[in-house]
């Protein structure tokens, strides 16, 4: 009989890349020290371009000089993956849970991620499905929708997924999306002809189908946001 | 899966070892010793051969990188030294040992993908001279990890 688990879900609102990162190796350790529950955050970033450990920075098409004139920042990261885009509307949810907890390895933890998000695709009538060998993510026929990129460290994850709401998709003309170069992205505002609920309401149907993905027994929806992003040591 | 068990054997007898074979589960060779967080280990007098292994290569999904530690570079049993990456993912690799860093397998830049098919083997990570060679202890024989991988495919 295994004991009940609870994930615990922080609504950050639009949270600065390098703040995030701040936020999410502080969870970490903290996690590895059983200090705290199984953790996710929700959240969107601003205009922001980021690369994996690979570091496939010829995937990015602009000099990083433009940056500035589109506004939008460029980070190195430790994640999985290749160069992606984030930015307003779209839907950022990072897991750091114990995937040692579940017996969980990469691979399962990476399917599970790709059906909540097929899953929440659903209850739009869009078909979403996982990508093909080597194209990590979720699809709607050869069109993009929902990307990942995903570190583990000591077991624990970080990082996680991004799924497009309604983002400007121009910002992805800048790069070769996740190094795929024939691909196009797409959003859930193109997929579909339902009516949008509010972004609160979608991320939070977003979250439910990740905690059901992972058959999470109780979900804790944090009330204060600033408990976390107010913390000297994020600063 | 039949496959993989036969390919166990091949390997089992050329290095003139019993596997332990389960069915379904992954292989596990004697004299090796194994991190719960599998790696394997082969200690030849004050040198250890390491790499991760069939159970986590598996759970890895296909390797697509491996980042090498320099040459020189002090490990400690238990913390991380490098890292593989699959699906997506970056998965951290930790030292089953503690010592210093002679030799890595080259060959991984190249054909990462030799984790998967040959992870004992051709798929080795990383060489060290060891500085503890009691550390050893610390580890889980094939029997213990057998069951150790067991439990842990059990909790889902």
């Amino acid at each position: 009989m295994r004991s009940p688990r609870t994930l615990e879900v922080w609504r950050l609102g639009t949270v600065n890349y390098l703040k995030s990162l701040k936020i999410q190796d502080k969870l970490v350790s903290e996690r590895k020290a059983h200090q705290i529950p199984d953790t996710l955050l929700s959240l969107e970033h601003p205009p922001t371009y980021t690369l994996g450990k690979r570091r496939t920075d010829h995937n990015l098409l602009i000099p990083q000089s433009e940056l500035t004139k589109i506004g939008a920042e460029l980070h190195y990261t430790q994640r999985g993956g290749d160069i992606t885009f984030h930015g307003p509307h779209q839907a950022i949810l990072y897991p750091i849970i114990s995937l040692r907890s579940i017996g969980f390895g990469a691979r399962n933890y990476v399917e599970t991620l790709e059906r909540s998000m097929i899953e929440f695709a659903s209850m739009y009538g869009v078909k979403a499905r996982p990508g093909n060998k080597c194209e990590t993510g979720v699809w709607v026929g050869d069109r993009k929708i929902g990307a990942i990129g995903v570190r583990i460290t000591s077991g624990i994850t970080c990082h996680g997924l991004a799924f497009n709401i309604d983002p400007d998709l121009k910002y992805f003309e800048h790069i070769v999306p996740c190094g795929i170069a024939d691909k196009e992205v797409t959003s859930l505002r193109r997929e579909t002809d339902a009516l949008l609920p509010s972004e609160e309401v979608i991320h939070k149907q977003l979250i439910t189908c990740l905690a059901n993905a992972f058959s999470y027994d109780d979900v804790v929806w944090k009330e204060d946001p600033s408990v976390i992003l107010d913390t000297k040591d994020v600063e | 899966m039949a496959l993989r068990l036969l390919w166990a054997s091949r390997v089992a007898s050329h290095l003139r070892i019993s596997v332990a074979q389960r069915g379904f589960a992954s292989a596990v060779l004697k004299d090796l010793k194994y991190a719960d967080s599998h790696e394997w280990v082969k200690i030849e007098g004050n040198k250890a051969t390491f790499g991760i292994t069939d159970h986590a290569q598996d759970h890895l999904g296909d390797v697509v990188y491996v980042e090498l530690p320099d040459v020189g570079l002090s490990v400690s049993q238990g913390k991380s030294f490098g890292a593989v990456e699959s699906v997506k993912a970056t998965s951290d690799i930790n030292s089953p040992v503690s010592g210093t860093v002679v030799e890595v397998n080259k060959e991984l830049s190249e054909s990462p993908g030799l984790v998967n098919s040959s992870p004992y083997e051709q798929g080795w990570i990383v060489k060290v001279e060891l500085s503890d060679a009691g550390e050893a202890e610390k580890l889980m024989d094939s029997d213990k990890y057998s069951k150790f991988c067991e439990e842990e495919d059990a909790k889902h």
